[in-house]
């Protein structure tokens, strides 16, 4: 018998090795075998699909199904100061934004600055139209401006950046127009503050809203769409 | 008697240095309308006219070279910082004889 009868035939190989049709036999069995295995374990086990009851009468559904888990609360606190979580920093509540023109004749100056608390979080840019003099610096609660910290006094004409508070105060820029021309100062911030101040070279000093994230509009789908 | 006046003495010296704390920093920008008797009458760009007392520390400066308080005449544009309690009651640190500037 050669090689291709026994492969048609059915008859045992020379060597002793199972028929063709012992081959595909066993085949179609196991085949039967994961099927009834699939159906009756493992979909109900693992997706939740249980055609004929055996996931409900065995107890596997409940492997499926999704833990309800109980949501972690945000920290809670008067004050938004941050609470670390590894690389994530929390806060009892949301960050504000604020963008503002200010205008220096000549030789004036002002200073605008928010209230962070130790360790929060501020993003900003600004751009001015001229050279001018230029103090990002920081005032800690309660304390005599004496204290004041200055974090960057290079001469720039705008910056963008980040911000991480290093004591609780109010913090921000000191801008003043050197020359007799006029400066104009358009600035971006978004951050966990509470407060805005803005204080002018003629000693006034003044509150300025912030602005909340629900005034954002939130974009549309024709726009996301785009 | 004499444990009253230390008392009385020191009490005074701390109302003074705490009320020194409390005077705020000022800028005048403007004209000079008249200097006299150590007052010098300046009218800010919004044409408010405010006086400010100049005594010998005052630095009086042109071009960031010192200059003699008979430079301070009528019409000179100045710019002016001072202390103080309020704009029109404060002391020039500095004063700045600047070039021409407009009015608002």
């Amino acid at each position: 018998m050669t090689f291709a009868d026994a492969h048609r035939g059915g008859v045992p190989r020379a060597g002793g090795g199972p028929s063709t049709r012992a081959l595909a036999k066993a085949t179609a069995l196991a085949f039967v075998g994961a099927m009834i295995v699939l159906v009756t374990v493992v979909l109900p086990a693992e997706y939740g699909v249980d055609p004929l009851g055996t996931g409900r009468a065995l107890g596997l559904s409940a492997l499926s199904a999704v833990a309800a888990v109980a949501p972690v609360p945000p920290p809670q606190g008067d004050t938004l100061a941050p609470t670390q979580i590894g690389q994530v920093a929390l806060y009892p509540g949301e960050y504000k934004f604020d963008a503002r023109e200010i205008v220096l004749g000549p030789y004036e100056y002002a200073e605008f600055k928010y209230h962070l608390e130790k360790g929060a979080t501020m993003l900003f840019s600004w751009t001015a139209s001229g050279d001018l003099m230029h103090d990002f610096h920081g005032d800690p609660d309660g304390a005599p401006s004496s204290a004041a910290e200055s974090y960057d006094r290079q001469p720039r004409r705008r910056a963008d950046g980040s911000f991480i508070a290093p004591f609780s105060g109010i913090h921000g820029w000191f801008w003043e127009n050197p020359g007799a021309g006029t400066i104009t100062i358009r600035l971006t911030t978004a951050g966990f503050y509470t407060s805005a101040h803005q204080f002018r070279y003629d000693g006034t000093r003044q509150s300025r809203a912030v602005r909340a994230l629900e005034t954002i509009a939130p974009a549309t789908e024709q726009e996301h769409s785009q | 008697m004499t444990r009253l006046a230390i008392i009385t003495t020191v009490a005074t010296l701390l109302l003074g240095l705490g009320s020194a704390f409390a005077h705020d920093k000022f800028r005048i920008i403007g004209t000079i309308v008249r200097y006299e008797k150590s007052t010098l009458a300046v009218r800010n760009r919004e044409g408010k006219t405010l006086s400010v007392r100049v005594d010998k520390q005052t630095a009086i400066n042109r071009d960031n070279k010192k200059v003699d308080a008979t430079e301070l005449k009528a019409g000179q544009s100045v710019v002016v910082d001072a202390y103080g309690d309020t704009e029109d009651d404060s002391l020039a640190i500095e004063i700045r004889l600047v070039p021409p500037i407009a009015a608002r």
